[in-house]
Formats: structure tokens, C-alpha cells, sequence
């Protein structure tokens, strides 16, 4: 997954053309989407701010650069930076997030991948697979999909009007699966 | 794959005491802790500046005194460096950066936490060692076979490194655990702010309190990282035998103050732009109007931020720096004015038409606006290079910068207490008695500082525990505002005594009125452990018009 899949602009909701082709398929879905955290600094923009944040570090740097006191400043200056930059990282890494949900006419597939590497994949037949919203639920408008070996939730870190959309989408392409399949 | 919770639970809401609030990675519980703490090392700053009023009272020494009854003048020293130190580091950045920061900031961008909770606690916790050994250094041994050191806040070399004793070096790590504090803060900060906003809140559509601590954060990022290498220099030549900053060994002490100011200036407005924060809201909330300006306020506190970093010499216009260099320093500083203009008119025309409610936070915004003014305005008399060399060290210096600090950024804390105590405790103060308070702090620090002006053109230098008769007669009324302001901070203990114990409860989510535009006003009173862990949408916050 590349650093701008996940933890890119808003919209938090994507679908690009086949990224949740499972790699064992070749024919297309009738429907697919990548879902991701929000994230509000782009790629580009967290570029900018380290550079400008080494920038504004570098300059008491410049001004004793001839004396041996740039060697007292150095290193807190090139840790203040680098802590920044881990920082970013860190917090890009913890939003890397992704759900990747695919539909066929015979088959609806999600791929779940967590922080932490961990991949977890759910299979239904389109046939079978319920979208329900939970109203009262902790998370407003929490989304499971019912039909397969278990029940999961999809899309619990988007807005509660992204997962209505969410659902009226699944919902139409679920239709439209039954019909084609 | 997630399997579904639908009847997931809040474990958080059954912690232990000891789990909630020495364990906590809740940026609301942060928040409260930084409060709280600073408040606890506040009191005993106010309690040393007592002292030291009642000192200044009278001519002569009457209170520090050796048993023979000859003057104490380490202990003078040592107080003066102990308030200098706590209330710089310790007290208003702490309340304003740490607290309403950590408290306010995610609730404002609607995010549902810090980006690093942990990273928060530790920073607490540095914070709390750091203050520990600051209030330790004043105790333990250190110059003129006493306690504690005398070197005023700025730890000037030689007299730091030369400083005898534990004390000097347990101040430098106060100051170094402070730093890392505030740069893991800082960190923090610029990550929540930059990641986490909600979604469609373009960095031009962020509230002005947010702005006003992510302009925070880069300030202490930039500059803590050049004191604490300065600092750590001063330690080796304290204790490893290097030279950095004595001239007796070939260091160059003016060296040290340049990097010292370096940091030292942008500190000035880490601790008053979160002010410039708190008092936009209040000012919009209780002229019931959107704040006036809202790109030129944003722009004007990045520009004050900016400028903070190329203005340092300007506090050590007498150390001998060419004619060319002090003319710099003296256009710089008084660019500054162009950007503190635009906020204060902005806020004059935020209240320009408005419906003003004139409420205890309201009151303390204006005081603000007032004596910032007067020692925004002082400022800019004392940049001038030459009037510098009559007013340098003088009384005329300390009525300045308390004004901007002690009684501009002090009421922003006040003004951010009354405003958000109903939010974070659910209960409200007492209106009359936050007014008292309001008044009583008012005249009293105006008191206080006003006639010190007196004193500067008069020529009675800083810094001194006696002066001659001539001083007598401001100093005598200086100490009575001094004495009156202090009383006020009793009277504060008690009014936020009551309000925790027995304030009415405050059951209404925007408690001031509905056209509250910010994230906070959407929360119950006070907001659960979790917050917007549900992103929250446009219609809940983007209310304001000039949002655009």
C-alpha cells in the first residue's frame, strides 16, 4: 500500500478502477472501493512543513556556525527535527488503515488491513449479504455486513454520512450482482 | 477483518483514581492535570512576589534579614530567580499550552484525541519533574553558602557558571525537563492539529484557538531546542571543565545571551499568543458577532510568531552590538506592532455592533485587550535603541513586561477559566464573585505596575532588594496593588472551590448562547471520556461566516 492510499485527502471514500481486484481474480467487480481513515496533511503538505520546520532549526545554526557552540546546538536542533519527522510517520502509520471491498455477481469480498500489518479477508455470497446500519449503536450509523462466516463492520472510522452513503452504495451493487449473477 | 460491536462498551468510564489520573492518555484529563499543577506552582510564584512587595514596601530591609539583621541579599536573588523561572516555565505556558491546549485544541479541530496519548502523559509527567526540581533548587545548596541560586531566570554566564553549589545545576535540568516537555508538546500539537482535523476544516476554516496553539507549537519546536543546547553548555562548563560561555577560560559570555534572547523572545509570545486564542473567543461569544478579521488574525498571529524569531537583540541593546546591527533590531521590533495592530483592532471591531455581554470572561478579554495594549505600546518604547540605554535595568523593564505577561497573559488564563469551567466541570461559577475577582485583579495589578513606570524613568534599577528614599513613595503604593491582587487570588481559590464543589449544574451544551460556532459547544457538560471518536460532520461546526 503506498503512503498516499491511506491517509490521504478527504474524500476519506475512493473507488478507483480495479484496487480491490483480489490478486487470484481477473474479471472485474461490478463494484469496488477502498475506505480510509481521514487524515488532514496530504503527502506533499507533510513534505513542505519538514522542510520548513529544518529551515527554521538551521538558522541559529548559521549564526554560530563559526564558533564551537554550533556543536552544543546541533543536536537538538537534528532532534527536534527528527522527532517531528517521526512523529508524521508514526501518525501516518497508525491511520494506514484500509478496507478494501469488492463485489462480483457470485462473490463479495473485504480485505482488511490494519496498522499493523495484520491482513484479515471476508468472503460472502452476494446473495446472502445483509447491510445493516445500527442506529443506537456507540458509533452513530454503525455499518456490519451479515451473510458470510461472521458478522463484520465496515467503515467504523468514516462519518456517519459517508457510512449511509457507503450502505446505499453496497446495497445497489448487491442488487445488481443478484440480477447479473 | 473487525467483527461487529455493536454493544461495544467504554471501559475507560471505570478507571481507578490512580489509573484516571496517573496513568491517563485522555487529552481532557491531561489538560486538567497541566491546570492544575500550574495552578499549585502558581500559588507558590504569587506567594514568593508577596514577599518580595512587602520587601519593597519600605526602604530599607526589614524583612530579609540575617539573624544580625544585616541584609539577605542571596535570598532576594534567589526569589527573584524562582518566581522568574516557575511563572516563565513552569506556570502560564504550562496553563495556557499545556491545559486549555490539551483540553480545547483536539474538542475545537474535532479529533478524538492527541495524536500521541502516551506521548501527552509523558510530557505531563516531565513537566511535573521539571517543576519538582525548580521548586527544589530553591532549597537546596547553592551560592554564598545558601540556599538556592540568585542568577535571575536568564541564567546569565559567568554568574550561572560560576554559581556554587547544586542548586544552579538542579534550575538547568529543571529548565532542560521543561524543554523536552515542551517539545514533545510541541510535537504533539503540530501532529494533531496538521492530521487530525475534521474532515472539509481547511487550515482557514480552523478556530482561532486551535491556530493560536499550533503557532505555539512551532515557536517552542524552533527556539527550545537552541536553549536547551545553550543550557546543557552551561552544565559542562559548570561541571566538565569546557568553555563555552566564560570568558575567564576564552568563552564568550555575550554569545550566551544572544542564543539565550535567541529562544528568550519567541518564549515572550509562547506564553501570550494562546491569549490572543482564548480572548478571540470570548470576544466573539460575548459580542455574540464572528470574530472581525479572521484571515488577517491568523496571518497576523503567524506574523507575530514568525517576527518573535528575528528580534532577540533587542534585549541586549547595552552588551556593545554595532550601530548597524541595533538599527535592525529596532525596525524589527517595531514591525511587530503591525501585526498586534491588526489583532487589536480586530477584536475592537468584533465588539464594533455588537450585542456585549459584559460576563466575568468578558471582562477579563477586555482587561486583556487594555493592559496588553499598555505593554504592547511600552514595548515599543523600549525598542528604541537609544531610549533603551536610559530605561535598560530599570523598573520601567518590569512594568512592561508584566504588563504583557503578568496581567496580559494571566487575565487570558482567567478569561479561559470562566469561560470553559462550565464545560469542563459542568458547573457554574458565581457571576458576582467572578466580577469582584475581575475588579479586585484589575485596579489592584494596575496598582502595582502602573507606578512602576514611575520608578524607571526615576532610574531605580531592577533586581535590587533596597532603594533609596526617593523611590520611596510609588514602591510604598506599588506593594498596596500588589497586596490587593494577591488578595484576589484568595478570593479566586475560593470562588473555584465553590464552583467545583457547589456551582450550579450546567446541563446546556452551548451555556453562553446557540451561535456558538466551535466543536465544544456539540458536547454534554463535561464532555465524556470519548469525543468524536464518530468523525463530526460540516453543519456542526462551520457556523461562522467569516469561515470563508
Amino acid at each position: 500500500m503506498s503512503d498516499s492510499a491511506a491517509g490521504g485527502h478527504p474524500p476519506a471514500v475512493a473507488a478507483p478502477e480495479d484496487r480491490a481486484a483480489w490478486r487470484d481474480r481477473q474479471d472485474r467487480p461490478l463494484y469496488s472501493a477502498v475506505l480510509w481513515p481521514n487524515r488532514s496533511l496530504g503527502r506533499g503538505g507533510r513534505r513542505f512543513v519538514l522542510r520548513a520546520t529544518a529551515a527554521g532549526l538551521a538558522l541559529p545554526l548559521l549564526a554560530v556556525a563559526a564558533t564551537p557552540v554550533v556543536w552544543g546546538l546541533l543536536p537538538f536542533a537534528a532532534a527536534a527535527l527528527g522527532m517531528l519527522w517521526y512523529a508524521f510517520r508514526r501518525n501516518q502509520l497508525d491511520g494506514r488503515l484500509t478496507e478494501e471491498v469488492a463485489i462480483w455477481p457470485d462473490e463479495m469480498r473485504v480485505e482488511r488491513r490494519d496498522p499493523d500489518g495484520r491482513v484479515r479477508r471476508w468472503v460472502a455470497d452476494p446473495f446472502r449479504v445483509r447491510v445493516a446500519l445500527h442506529a443506537g449503536a456507540r458509533v452513530e450509523q454503525y455499518m456490519t455486513l451479515r451473510g458470510g462466516s461472521r458478522e463484520i463492520e465496515l467503515g467504523a472510522f468514516l462519518s456517519p454520512e459517508e457510512r449511509v452513503a457507503l450502505a446505499g452504495e453496497l446495497e445497489a451493487a448487491l442488487t445488481r450482482a443478484v440480477q447479473a449473477g | 477483518m473487525a467483527d461487529a460491536a455493536v454493544h461495544a462498551h467504554d471501559d475507560h468510564e471505570h478507571q481507578g483514581f490512580f489509573t484516571r489520573w496517573f496513568c491517563s492518555t485522555n487529552h481532557k484529563d491531561i489538560g486538567v492535570l497541566y491546570i492544575l499543577t500550574s495552578f499549585v506552582v502558581g500559588t507558590l510564584s504569587v506567594a514568593i512576589t508577596m514577599y518580595m512587595r512587602l520587601e519593597l514596601m519600605e526602604p530599607g530591609v526589614q524583612h530579609m534579614v540575617f539573624e544580625d539583621g544585616s541584609p539577605n541579599g542571596h535570598m532576594w536573588n534567589v526569589l527573584v530567580t524562582g518566581h522568574g523561572i516557575t511563572m516563565m516555565f513552569f506556570v502560564v505556558i504550562p496553563a495556557l499550552f499545556g491545559g486549555f491546549g490539551n483540553y480545547f485544541m483536539p474538542l475545537q479541530i474535532g479529533a478524538p484525541d492527541m495524536a500521541f496519548p502516551r506521548m501527552n502523559n509523558l510530557s505531563y509527567w516531565l513537566y511535573v519533574a521539571g517543576a519538582s526540581l525548580a521548586v527544589l533548587s530553591m532549597v537546596s545548596p547553592g551560592g554564598n553558602g545558601q540556599l538556592g541560586s540568585g542568577v535571575g531566570w536568564v541564567l546569565y554566564a559567568p554568574l550561572s557558571t560560576h554559581e556554587m553549589g547544586m542548586s544552579m545545576d538542579f534550575a538547568i535540568f529543571a529548565v532542560h525537563l521543561s524543554g523536552a516537555s515542551s517539545i514533545l508538546g510541541a510535537v504533539n500539537m503540530i501532529t494533531t492539529f496538521l492530521n487530525m482535523r475534521a474532515p472539509g476544516m481547511t487550515l482557514l476554516r480552523v478556530p482561532l484557538f486551535p491556530w493560536s496553539i499550533f503557532c505555539t507549537a512551532w515557536m517552542i519546536l524552533l527556539s527550545l531546542p537552541v536553549l536547551a543546547g545553550a543550557i546543557t553548555m552551561l552544565l559542562t562548563d559548570r561541571n566538565f571543565g569546557t568553555a563555552f560561555f566564560d570568558p575567564a577560560h576564552g568563552g564568550d559570555p555575550v554569545l550566551y545571551q544572544h542564543i539565550l534572547w535567541f529562544f528568550g523572545h519567541p518564549e515572550v509570545y509562547m506564553i501570550v499568543v494562546p491569549a490572543f486564542g482564548v480572548v478571540s473567543h470570548v470576544i466573539s461569544t460575548f459580542s455574540k458577532k464572528p470574530i472581525f478579521g479572521y484571515t488577517g488574525m491568523v496571518f497576523a498571529m503567524a506574523g507575530i510568531s514568525a517576527l518573535g524569531f528575528v528580534v532577540w537583540a533587542h534585549h541586549m541593546y547595552t552588551v556593545g552590538m554595532s550601530t548597524n546591527a541595533q538599527a535592525y533590531f529596532m525596525l524589527a521590533t517595531m514591525i511587530i506592532a503591525v501585526p498586534t495592530g491588526i489583532k487589536i483592532f480586530s477584536w475592537i471591531a468584533t465588539m464594533w455592533g455588537g450585542s456585549i455581554e459584559f460576563k466575568t470572561p468578558m471582562l477579563f478579554a477586555m482587561g486583556f485587550l487594555f493592559l496588553f495594549t499598555v505593554g504592547g505600546v511600552t514595548g515599543i518604547v523600549l525598542s528604541q535603541a537609544g531610549i533603551n540605554r536610559a530605561y535598560h535595568d530599570t523598573y520601567y523593564v518590569v512594568a512592561h513586561f508584566h504588563y504583557v505577561m503578568s496581567l496580559g497573559a494571566v487575565f487570558g488564563i482567567f478569561a479561559a477559566i470562566y469561560y470553559w469551567i462550565g464545560k469542563m466541570s459542568g458547573r457554574e461559577y458565581p457571576e458576582v464573585l467572578g466580577k469582584v475577582h475581575f475588579w479586585m485583579m484589575f485596579i489592584g495589578a494596575n496598582i502595582t505596575f502602573f507606578p512602576q513606570h514611575f520608578l524607571g524613568r526615576q532610574g531605580m534599577p531592577r533586581r535590587y532588594i533596597d532603594y533609596p528614599e526617593a523611590f520611596a513613595y510609588w514602591n510604598h503604593i506599588s506593594s498596596f496593588g500588589a497586596f490587593l491582587s494577591g488578595a484576589s487570588y484568595v478570593l479566586f481559590i475560593g470562588i473555584m472551590v465553590y464552583t467545583l464543589r457547589a456551582g450550579k449544574k450546567v446541563t446546556e451544551p452551548n451555556y453562553w448562547h446557540d451561535g456558538l460556532g466551535t466543536l465544544e459547544w456539540t458536547l454534554p457538560n463535561p464532555p465524556p471520556a470519548h469525543t468524536f471518536e464518530v468523525l463530526p460532520t460540516r453543519e456542526m461546526w462551520d457556523k461562522q461566516p467569516a469561515h470563508h
